[in-house]
Parts: C-alpha cells; sequence; structure tokens
C-alpha cells in the first residue's frame, strides 16, 4: 500500500470524491436523457465506475490496510461486466424484433 | 346405592345419550333397548335412595334436612370456587320418583307410537336427555348446575316440539315454546347472578340460609326473587307466558306427556318450591305467586272450554293445574303443591298418552271427527275416563286428595278460596266434555271411526299401570298406608317434612268441592251427552264469551302484533342498516375505493423506461435527504 500512501499525501480525498460524484452525475443525466438504449446501458457503466472510484479512494484513505474497499470495487467490475452482456444481449434481441433501439418506442408495458 | 350416590342417576339416561347418538343408526332397532333400559335401571335405582331417605328420616325426625354431596368444579384462589354435586331432600325425591316413572312408561309406550317413523333412534336419544336433564336439575345443589340443566331441559323440549320437522307448524311452536321460555330464562340467569354477587356462592341452601340471615340487600333480594319467577313462570306456562304450551301440542304426542307431566313444565312448580324460603323473606314475593298462580287457573279455565283439539283441551288443563300449584306455593304450602304435582304426573301423563292412543287409531284429534269410540278402544276409553274425572276432581281418585289439600290450605285465605272453588266445576265441565266428544255419541267421521282399533300391549299396559297409579297415588297421603308400604309415617311424611301436621283433610270442603265438580260433570252431561244440539244454543247465547275464548283472550293476536310491529320492525330497521351501511357503504364502498384507486394508479405505468428511471432517482434522492435530515 506504499503506493497508495504516496499518493494519498500528494492529492487529497475531496479530488477523488469530486471526480466520482461529476461521473456519477454524468451517468444519471445519460440515463434520463438517453434515448437510444445502448446509449443507457453505457451511463449505467459510467455510475458503476464511479462508484467504484469512491470505493477504492475510501479504500485507500479512511483505512489503507484493509482489502474491502477493494475488493468491493473487483465485484462491481465483475457484475458490471456481466449486466453489460446481459444487458446489450437483450437490446440486440429488441433490436433484431423490432428494427429500434429507441426506448421511448418499447411502451407495451404499459396501462 | 344411598342418597349420596343419586349423581349417578342422570348419568344413565345421559349415557344412554351418548350412545344412541354416536351409534344409534347402526344398533338393532335404533337401539330403543339401550334408551328404555337405562331409564328402568334408573327408575330401579330410585327406590334405594327413597329406602334410605325414609331411614334418615325416622332416625332424625322433621328436622332432616337432606343429604348434600358435592365434589369442587373449578377454583380461583381467592375469589371464586365452584362446586358441583346433589342435594337430595324431600322434594327431589318426589320429582325423582315421578321423573323417572313417567319417562319410563312414556319411552315403552312410544315403541309403538313412534314406530317407523323416520327419526326414531334420534327421537330416543332425546328423549333420554330430557330425562337426564330433568333429574339433574332437580338433584342440583347449586344454582349454576340448575341452570345449565334447565337450559338443556328447554333445548330437548325444542327438539322434541319440533320432531315433525316438515311440518310448518311444528318448526314454529318448537321456536315459539324457545323463545318464550327463554324470555323467563334470561329472568332466571340475572337472578342466579345477583345472588352470587351478594353471597359468593351459587349453592342453594347456602343462600337461603344467607338471605335468612339477613346478608343480602333487601332490593337485591327482591329483584332476584322477582326475577327466579320470571324463570319459573316461562317453564311452568304461567300467565304471561302461557302461550307456548297449547301450541307444543305439536310435538308427537308421547313427547306431550313428557312435558306436562314430568320433564318441563314441572320445574318451574319445583324452583319455586326449592326457594321458597326466599319468597317468604320478600315483602309481596308469595302474593305474586298466588296472583300470577290464580289469574292463570282462571284464564287457562276459560280457554279448555271451548278448544276442540283433543290435545289442545288437555294442554291447557294442565296449565290450569300448574295455577293450581302456584296458588298453593302463594300461600306457603310447598306440601300441597308438591302432593299435587306428584298426583298430577299421573293422570296429565294418562290423559296425553289416552289421546295419544286415539290420535294413533284414528288420525283425527279435533273431537268434531271423534265419538263412539268407547266401544272399538275400551282400555283407552276406560282408563282416559278415569283420568279425566281424577283431573276434574272426583271423590277418591288422586286430583280429589290433592285439589283438597290445596284447598285447606286457602282455607284462611277466604277470596282466593272462592275464586279457586269456582273453577272447580269448570275443570269437570270441559273434561268431561273432551270425554264424551272423544268416546261416547256418534261417530262424526264415520271412515274413522271404521278403521278405528285398540292400541298394541306396549301402548295400553302403560296406560293401565298410570289408571292404577291415579287411582292409589292419592292414597298415601294416609299414614296407615304408607307404613304398609315401608315409609314410616306414610309418603306424606315426605312431602311433608318441612310442615308441622302430615295431612289434612275435611269433611266440609270435600262435600263442598265434590258438589261443584259432580255440578260441572252433570252440565256438560246433559249439554254433550242427553242434547247434543246445546252447546251450539250456548256458543249462539254467550256470542262475545265465546269469540273472547276461542281466540285465547287475544292474547297469541296481541302477542303476534308486537313481534310483527316492534320485534320485526326493529329487525326490518337493522336490516336496512346491515344491507345500506354496512354491505353497500362498508363492505362494498371498500371494493369500490380499491377499483377505484387502481383506476387513478394505473397512468404511472407509461411503460416509458425514461419515466422509471427518473423516478429511481427522484426515489434515492428522497432517501439521501431523508437518511441526512435524521442523521442531523
Amino acid at each position: 500500500m506504499d503506493g497508495a500512501s504516496a499518493v494519498a499525501q500528494q492529492i487529497p480525498l475531496e479530488h477523488f470524491l469530486v471526480l466520482s460524484a461529476i461521473l456519477f452525475s454524468i451517468g444519471v443525466y445519460g440515463v434520463l436523457s438517453r434515448r437510444n438504449a445502448v446509449l443507457i446501458i453505457m451511463s449505467v457503466e459510467l455510475m458503476l465506475n464511479a462508484a467504484s472510484i469512491n470505493m477504492v479512494a475510501f479504500a485507500a484513505y479512511a483505512s489503507p490496510g484493509a482489502f474491502i474497499g477493494i475488493i468491493f470495487a473487483i465485484f462491481i467490475i465483475t457484475i458490471a461486466a456481466a449486466e453489460v452482456g446481459l444487458a446489450l444481449a437483450i437490446v440486440l434481441r429488441v433490436f433484431r424484433n423490432r428494427q429500434t433501439a429507441n426506448v421511448d418506442e418499447l411502451d407495451t408495458l404499459r396501462w | 346405592m344411598g342418597m349420596t350416590d343419586a349423581w349417578l342417576l342422570p348419568l344413565l339416561p345421559a349415557g344412554a345419550f351418548v350412545v344412541l347418538l354416536l351409534f344409534g343408526p347402526y344398533l338393532p332397532r335404533k337401539g330403543d333397548w339401550i334408551a328404555i333400559g337405562a331409564m328402568a335401571a334408573t327408575f330401579g335405582l330410585v327406590f334405594p335412595i327413597i329406602f334410605d331417605f325414609t331411614d334418615e328420616l325416622s332416625r332424625h325426625g322433621a328436622e332432616f334436612a337432606g343429604v348434600a354431596n358435592s365434589t369442587q368444579w373449578l377454583e380461583v384462589p381467592g375469589y371464586l370456587e365452584l362446586r358441583l354435586g346433589v342435594h337430595v331432600d324431600a322434594i327431589t325425591i318426589v320429582m325423582l320418583a315421578v321423573v323417572t316413572f313417567v319417562s319410563l312408561m312414556v319411552q315403552v309406550y312410544s315403541l309403538a307410537y313412534m314406530k317407523g317413523d323416520s327419526r326414531y333412534g334420534w327421537f330416543y336419544a332425546v328423549l333420554s336427555l330430557f330425562t337426564a336433564s330433568m333429574l339433574a336439575l332437580v338433584l342440583a345443589d347449586n344454582f349454576l348446575l340448575l341452570y345449565f340443566a334447565w337450559e338443556l331441559v328447554g333445548l330437548c323440549s325444542y327438539l322434541l316440539i319440533g320432531h315433525y320437522s316438515h311440518l310448518r307448524s311444528a318448526a314454529e311452536a318448537s321456536k315459539k315454546a324457545f323463545i318464550t321460555t327463554r324470555l323467563g330464562d334470561v329472568g332466571l340467569l340475572i337472578a342466579i347472578i345477583l345472588l352470587w354477587r351478594d353471597t359468593g356462592t351459587f349453592n342453594i341452601q347456602e343462600i337461603i340460609a344467607a338471605a335468612q340471615a339477613g346478608t343480602i340487600r333487601t332490593e337485591v333480594l327482591t329483584a332476584s326473587v322477582v326475577l327466579l319467577f320470571l324463570g319459573a313462570m316461562g317453564k311452568s306456562a304461567q300467565f304471561p307466558f302461557h302461550v307456548w304450551l297449547p301450541d307444543a301440542m305439536e310435538g308427537p304426542t308421547p313427547v306431550s306427556a313428557l312435558i306436562h307431566a314430568a320433564t318441563m313444565v314441572v320445574a318451574g312448580v319445583y324452583l319455586v318450591a326449592r326457594t321458597l324460603p326466599l319468597f317468604a323473606l320478600v315483602e309481596g314475593g308469595q302474593e305474586l305467586v298466588l296472583a300470577v298462580g290464580l289469574l292463570t287457573t282462571f284464564m287457562s279455565a276459560g280457554m279448555g272450554l271451548v278448544m276442540t283439539d283433543i290435545k289442545r283441551v288437555i294442554a291447557y288443563s294442565t296449565i290450569n293445574s300448574l295455577g293450581l300449584m302456584f296458588v298453593a306455593l302463594g300461600v306457603g304450602a310447598p306440601g300441597a303443591a308438591m302432593l299435587y304435582l306428584f298426583t298430577h304426573a299421573f293422570f296429565k301423563a294418562l290423559l296425553f298418552l289416552g289421546a295419544g292412543s286415539v290420535i294413533h287409531a284414528t288420525d283425527r284429534q279435533e273431537v268434531d271427527q271423534l265419538g263412539g269410540l268407547w266401544s272399538k278402544m275400551p282400555i283407552t276409553g276406560v282408563t282416559f275416563a278415569v283420568g279425566a274425572l281424577s283431573m276434574a276432581g272426583l271423590p277418591f281418585l288422586s286430583g280429589f286428595w290433592a285439589k283438597d289439600e290445596i284447598l285447606h290450605a286457602l282455607l284462611d285465605n277466604r277470596g282466593v278460596f272462592a275464586l279457586t272453588l269456582l273453577t272447580l266445576p269448570v275443570t269437570a265441565f270441559y273434561m268431561t266434555r273432551v270425554f264424551v266428544l272423544t268416546f261416547l255419541g256418534e261417530p262424526k267421521d264415520p271412515e274413522a271411526h271404521a278403521h278405528a282399533h285398540e292400541s298394541p300391549l306396549t301402548m295400553w299396559v302403560p296406560l293401565a299401570l298410570l289408571a292404577g297409579l291415579t287411582f292409589v297415588s292419592g292414597l298415601i297421603v294416609f299414614d296407615q298406608v304408607g307404613r304398609a308400604l315401608g315409609f314410616p309415617g306414610g309418603i306424606g311424611e315426605i312431602i311433608y317434612a318441612h310442615e308441622p301436621e302430615i295431612f289434612h283433610f275435611s269433611v266440609g270442603n270435600a262435600i263442598g268441592s265434590s258438589l261443584l265438580v259432580l255440578l260441572g260433570l252433570a252440565l256438560a252431561w246433559y249439554i254433550y251427552m242427553l242434547r247434543p244440539g246445546t252447546s251450539a244454543v250456548a256458543v249462539r247465547t254467550f256470542r262475545p264469551v265465546y269469540t273472547l275464548l276461542v281466540n285465547k283472550f287475544y292474547i297469541d293476536a296481541v302477542y303476534q302484533a308486537i313481534v310483527d310491529n316492534v320485534v320485526l320492525g326493529v329487525a326490518r330497521m337493522v336490516a336496512w342498516f346491515d344491507r345500506n351501511v354496512v354491505n353497500d357503504t362498508g363492505v362494498d364502498g371498500a371494493g369500490y375505493t380499491t377499483k377505484f384507486a387502481g383506476y387513478l394508479l394505473k397512468y404511472q405505468q407509461t411503460g416509458r423506461l425514461p419515466n422509471y428511471a427518473l423516478g429511481i432517482v427522484v426515489g434515492v434522492i428522497a432517501l439521501a435527504l431523508v437518511a441526512f435530515s435524521i442523521k442531523g
């Protein structure tokens, strides 16, 4: 953890948190504003990565000797990979069936 | 088998009830032999108890207050202890003998009478339960057990009166009997609770002792005595609760015999006789009993005059007799009342079983359709005549001794004495009338007459036995007869155990009352036998009186009007409330509200992903704000 400690001495924690918050907000904005399903999935990935940065930053600053935060980040990466695989497969099938990936047109589950 | 083992008595017929209820359909003859066997055993077991009682009586003399035996039932430490037990004294002994003997006769009689009935086994089961509950009632040493048995008796009478449940009239009659007696039962229950509150015990003897010691507040004692009497009035069909008894004739005739002679209506007389010391302590208590008894005697004598249904005439004669018993209790002569109850049981059972024999033979029960059965049914005719004459009070039959005993007790009360004398010729008149119209004269329905036949052995043997007892049961009032039977001092002493004198007989009373009875007999004989057209003339002459009597003083009509207008009116209001408020607003309202809410809320399901995503984001932000604000 020497490397991480060294970084921690030069860059304060707030910088990581601000970065994470900015990334997360961009992700939220993307999810809410995009209409293309693939772009929405990409935005979700941004949010996941923002969370990962948060985890790792806290792990390095709050409890340098522990692995919990880092392990959490690795889990997030794993789940994100699985999720993207699944989501893209669904989008692909939807596109095959409807010739569109625009979520506004995918509204059959309504009243 | 001594007096302390008397608790066994109700268990035998109760056991028969359980066996018949569970296994009746699988038993040969549907188990009637079990019911009769249990009843015969119970009757047999009464004798050792009687002998034990007379032994004790001769040892202790008139102070002997009976034997009690009880066991703990339930205990709430420091608050309440319930005991379950029996108390055997003079009154109980008389009731035990009457109940078991009449029940046995009725069950034997029913072998033929109820043959082929679709619910034969059930009938015997309920008969057994009926007797068991009545035995428990008269043996109970505490009000709680008494009330329990009291309600069971009411239930059994309900079941048996409505035995022909396919007849609407039977169903209505059983309902009427149950509801009418229930009005009184509520009074009894309240009285029991009131007495318990002030004494902390349900034991009848302890409550009487407490009342005599003055530990019960006067107003509480007064209220409970009145309420107690209300219960007795309901069960014993006293005015204004008498309306159920004539309608109870819808039940099978053996049931009528049982209800009238042994198990139902005498429960009220028993209750008042048992608690008479309480009535004596309350100012006006005995006068209330006297007034109700007298009024009932009068009204029923009048109504008995004009009824045309053979069973109804006898039913009104029962109300008449019960009124007399209450009159005797009202002047503080329980001995006379119990003697009348004792003799009445035999001749009233005889009358009903005789009427049942006629109905069995002809399938008719209106006297307008009967007549001339004397030659066809000699045994029924003779025994019925004995019963009718005993009811009328003809000298030397059992009813005569009991009736004169009551008259003797009334001697100090000139007004009541005179009024009671007045009912004697009326009773004699209508008993003669029903006998003449049924058995003598020309047959009014030739077809029914042609098919009539004497009843089978199992029916006329009980008739003959009861007729025999009607002859001799009155004689036990004489010391010599009692001693010859092995009772020191005669059975009269059993009945009068608590009174100083044993039997009073005055020649003047006897001659006077007998003349009145003979007057009634002769008048009825003249009108219905010698000049058959006279009754129609009498009806025309006294049209208003006749109309009043035939309509039962319009009491039933008034009750019907009250039920129709008040009870059903309230019921309709409640039904309206139930239908409109509870159902339409409450139940349906909840349904419609949910449905309408769903109708409104369905629009949130837009099916558009961004909307949902926005919802998630807003939700998360809201949760975060809440979390921060709580953390403060």
